[in-house]
């Protein structure tokens, strides 16, 4: 079984950038989009994240399963809100509105009846332009971000050492643990546990995972003894440490931390200040409903 | 014998918060292909029980970062993005039972082990509901969808898997905590 992080070097312009500008824009786009439920403006941002997925050089057949994942999720959650209540950040979706559908459902002799209006549609696919620029916002860190810098990059953005290094930690040990994890895979099939016969309830289905998570997770905290040990004797945490990768902001990176400064503040000022941005309905789509 | 405190965090704990995390992420990995139909983003995954466990044997932060970090590692291997609220419920999920840490004298005892029970199914609750509610101020669902479609179904799942899971790590750890005389 073979572990593999999903980042590669592609020689992309997005990985030119230091990680912690990278995460500094990234937040700031994050805090600027969930200030709007207006879809022209939701769709800038949408513009926006795309082009930095464009940027990334990522092709279809490596990201695709992950884009199923997150539009599945997102269509889930949308289709069952807007059956739900129709409702989100906006109040005014919840009470009246322009009547598309009334569906009428009998579930364990309880009538449901959800009423669609041409609100909650529109809400919902403000929702989903919402939710898909921030999930593609950050879905992209892990094909474009270098494992080994991670430790690094959350120290520089203020995570204390112990912290920081124990994350770094984490990412090294990830490959080791998976060689285990297949090793002790291997040595219960070897004795007959059938991993692929998943039958029974949840409840057994859990305890059939235990002679596979029980080895693995005791062998590793047996071997972390001799890690503690051997970072002890090296007088780890007495003083503060010293990074193998160093990063250093070039003009680039101050470029693009300005950037999002820029969205994030406009953000603040159309919102707060002009007071344009909340839940948009053009009169054109109230037609639907006739 | 070194005096232990709640919330310490030294070499030990900066070694087993990174084992935890690592088998967090690699078990997450390996059990994504049991999916619960309940909803979208929900899996059967018996992992959780890694940083709860975690958090009971090591204290609260290593639960915290076994849970936090594990997350992270786990959706990275899947390649499914960064979703830092849902990160940050994993690590309280392995927090909350840290918090019987410094109470525990045997692993095997009983009282131990109902209390890790206890803890883990409040850390799952509060651990589910952080993100789910933080979803409403996100992605703009209201409560009920937060409630029936993310918490839910999420805290159902990793409730049950701690409470099989948890004790049967706590009997194993009991031994291997003999052994090595810490």
């Amino acid at each position: 079984m073979l572990v593999t992080w999903k980042y590669r070097p592609r020689q992309s312009v997005i990985e030119t950038f230091d990680p912690r500008a990278r995460w500094i824009f990234s937040m700031l786009i994050l805090f600027a989009i969930i200030k709007f439920w207006d879809i022209r403006f939701l769709l800038f941002f949408f513009a926006l994240v795309m082009t930095q997925y464009a940027l990334t050089k990522l092709t279809w057949a490596e990201t695709k399963r992950a884009w199923f994942f997150i539009l599945f999720l997102i269509l889930f959650i949308v289709a069952l809100n807007t059956l739900l209540t129709g409702r989100g950040g906006t109040a005014e979706v919840l009470h009246g509105g322009h009547v598309l559908w009334r569906l009428e459902w009998h579930v364990l002799g309880l009538s449901i009846h959800p009423t669609i209006t041409v609100e909650r549609v529109w809400f919902a696919m403000s929702q989903v332009v919402r939710m898909l620029s921030i999930s593609i916002l950050f879905f992209v860190i892990p094909y474009t971000m270098d494992p080994r810098l991670y430790g690094v990059t959350f120290r520089g953005l203020g995570l204390p050492d112990r912290f920081a290094f124990s994350m770094d930690l984490a990412f090294r040990f990830v490959p080791t643990l998976a060689r285990d994890f297949s090793t002790t895979l291997d040595a219960q099939k070897a004795r007959g546990y059938e991993v692929e016969r998943m039958e029974g309830g949840i409840i057994a289905q859990i305890r059939k995972m235990a002679p596979l998570v029980v080895p693995v997770t005791m062998n590793a905290i047996l071997s972390g003894e001799d890690i503690v040990n051997a970072m002890d004797l090296r007088c780890f945490g007495i003083r503060p440490r010293t990074w193998v990768h160093q990063l250093h902001y070039q003009r680039r990176d101050h470029l693009l931390i300005a950037f999002g400064l820029v969205i994030f503040i406009a953000a603040i000022i159309v919102r707060n200040v002009l007071h344009v941005g909340d839940f948009w309905l053009p009169t054109w789509a109230l037609q639907w409903a006739a | 014998m070194e005096e232990k405190h709640m919330w310490q965090f030294g070499t030990r704990e900066v070694v087993y918060a990174a084992i935890g995390a690592a088998l967090y992420g690699v078990f997450s990995w390996v059990t994504n292909f049991l999916a619960l139909p309940a909803a979208g983003n929900i899996s059967l995954r018996p992992a959780v029980s890694i940083p709860m466990f975690f958090g009971v044997a090591f204290g609260p932060w290593v639960g915290f970062l076994s849970g936090f970090v594990g997350n992270i590692l786990g959706d990275f291997l899947s390649g499914w993005g960064f979703w830092w609220y849902w990160d940050l419920g994993n690590g309280l999920m392995g927090m909350i039972p840290g918090l019987i840490w410094l109470g525990i004298t045997s692993y095997k005892a009983k009282d131990a082990i109902i209390k890790a029970e206890v803890m883990v199914v409040i850390g799952a609750a509060i651990g589910m509901l952080v993100p789910s509610l933080l979803e409403i101020f996100f992605s703009g669902i209201d409560l009920k969808t937060a409630i029936g479609g993310y918490w839910f179904p999420a805290f159902l799942s990793d409730a049950i898997n701690g409470l099989i899971l948890v004790p049967i790590l706590m009997v194993a750890y009991d031994s291997v905590a003999a052994r090595s005389g810490r």
